[in-house]
């Protein structure tokens, strides 16, 4: 499995795609931290919370990461080289996974370091609401553990539905129109949803996930992790069953 | 050893492969012929592991692909159709291959100096010639050093140098006593290389054979050369064959055997200077044996 993992992460690494959306994860995370800085007011300690969690942007450039990733396969018909070398359905998907999710641990790592550069200072300077440095890691660990975790989720997805554009639209319709419509309409939908354990695990405030609610920092990854689990299960079978 | 036994597979109400069996044997190349769409590629896709058989079976040494333990090792793989990422390039495309197979670097080298493409192995696939994507998919076919290798269309987009290369090469592997299969609707190089063909049509088996079998045809015409084609004439029409004069004392013969139309010649004090059946060439047979005027574009 470590050498599929380390195709799977080569072909990452070897496509202009991945490299232009991580300049461009890169890019909006330090303009929207900047601008933020630059413009609002930091009176209480939710305020000094959404801005920290801003580095949560990258799991959102994961998600579609690991569409394009996945279903690109599709499109360019690498898929056949990648069964042709690993017939087994499961593991080439479970490398492809696994590979989304340690690239996702990685940018989040580097996009929470670069928040927390221009953040502490700047926030430092304006006299802003302090949190303890438990708090703060834990927004920034949490962004880097939503990031992973998106990676790993969308590469199934990816595979799945196969069709690149089809795959990051659905992705997209769920977190952005889906999960808030049912959240306000559905009690208690909003703590189960992916926009809302993404809130949960990325630590942004409470108020901005669907319903107002959300579940802890470890029952949220567990589910979203069980998520993932059952996309995967469900590409790999569909995947043994379909002619490639 | 690649088996197809009964081989079966449909889409939807459509029968593309039906009831096909045929096997490829180490040391020789069997020729997999049949006009387009008649079911070569979802054939071969079949054995590769890519496609479900609806019905029979495609096995790779026994076992159906899915099942063996070193695939790469088993069988090399060029495919027809997209198969690359454009933005990578062709060293890059080996490394994920060979990564994942757990071979060396040094091997994605080799096989780059084998297909000759070392000079344009940091160039991006999309900047590739068609006859350059072969000799990459034909490179990633030989990564493993593969027992049998499966060729659908190879010689597509090879100039006629690169054509040559790869005959010389899949002989050689042969000769080594490798398996090769090849399926090509290019018939005149299919059978300056090949030593058996499997012929197809609407996805059933109309021909299986060497070569030579193939391609003899006891009805074709006995074509003889002499001193007096007049006399050889009259000798042969009044045994009931047609023998019909043509330029430079040659006769065509029809409904006489080699032996018949010597045996003539040697009864009326004719010199024979050449006397042969006209071979049917592979086209010849493809058409006559598949209907399709497609065949051999």
């Amino acid at each position: 499995m470590t050498g599929l993992v380390a195709s799977e992460l080569l072909k990452l690494r070897t496509t202009r795609t991945f490299w232009g959306l991580v300049g461009a994860c890169l890019v909006l995370v330090i303009l929207a931290t900047a601008l933020t800085l630059a413009f609002s007011s930091f009176h209480t300690e939710d305020d000094v919370r959404s801005l920290l969690s801003t580095a949560a942007i990258s799991g959102l450039f994961l998600l579609i990461l690991g569409v394009v990733f996945s279903a690109g396969e599709f499109r360019h018909g690498t898929i056949a080289w990648t069964l042709l070398v690993t017939p087994s359905r499961f593991r080439a998907l479970s490398a492809k996974v696994l590979a989304l999710a340690g690239a996702g641990l990685a940018i989040g790592t580097v996009v929470a370091v670069v928040t927390a550069a221009i953040a502490l200072p700047w926030l430092d300077a304006k006299a802003a609401p302090s949190l303890s440095t438990g708090e703060v890691s834990r927004l920034l660990v949490g962004g880097v553990v939503y990031t992973g975790l998106a990676g790993a989720f969308s590469a199934g997805v990816g595979y799945l539905l196969r069709n690149q554009v089809a795959a990051v639209v659905v992705l997209l319709c769920l977190v952005f129109v889906v999960d808030p419509a049912l959240g306000a309409l559905a009690e208690g939908y909003g703590r189960y949803s992916l926009a809302g354990l993404g809130t949960a695990i990325n630590g942004s405030p409470a108020s901005s996930a669907p319903g107002g609610e959300v579940l802890p920092f470890g029952t949220a990854a567990l589910l979203w992790i069980a998520y993932t689990c059952l996309v995967l299960a469900a590409a790999a079978a569909l995947m043994s069953r379909r002619d490639v | 050893m690649l088996d197809v036994t009964n081989l079966t597979k449909r889409f939807g109400s459509k029968v593309a492969v039906d009831d096909l069996s045929f096997s490829a044997v180490p040391g020789r190349i069997l020729g997999f012929l049949g006009p387009n769409g008649a079911g070569k590629t979802t054939t071969i896709r079949s054995l590769l592991g890519l496609a479900r058989p609806s019905a029979g079976s495609a096995t790779v040494d026994g076992r159906p692909y899915h099942e063996l333990a070193d695939p790469v090792r088993a069988v090399g793989a060029v495919l027809e159709g997209r198969q690359f990422h454009p933005s990578r390039s062709g060293r890059n495309h080996l490394r994920v291959l060979a990564a994942a197979a757990g071979l060396p670097k040094s091997r994605v080298e080799d096989v780059l100096r084998l297909v000759e493409l070392e000079g344009a192995a940091q160039r991006r696939v999309k900047s590739y010639s068609l006859g350059m994507r072969q000799r990459l998919s034909l490179a990633g076919a030989l990564l493993g050093e593969p027992a049998a290798l499966v060729l659908d269309e190879p010689a597509n987009g090879l100039d006629p140098q690169g054509i040559r290369w790869l005959r010389d090469f899949l002989r050689g592997l042969a000769a080594a006593g490798h398996t090769v299969l090849i399926s090509s609707h290019v018939l005149a190089e299919v059978a300056q290389t090949v030593d058996e063909v499997v012929v197809i049509s609407r996805g059933k088996l109309v021909a299986q054979g060497s070569l030579h079998d193939v391609t003899r045809d006891a009805n074709a015409p006995v074509r003889v050369r002499s001193s007096d084609p007049r006399a050889l004439q009259s000798a042969i029409q009044s045994d009931g064959a047609i023998a019909e004069l043509q330029a430079d004392n040659w006769l065509s013969v029809r409904g006489a055997s080699l032996e018949r139309v010597g045996t003539a010649a040697l009864q009326n004090q004719v010199a024979v200077y050449e006397l042969f059946r006209e071979a049917q060439t592979l086209e010849d047979v493809f058409l006559e044996l598949t209907g399709d005027t497609d065949a051999g574009r």
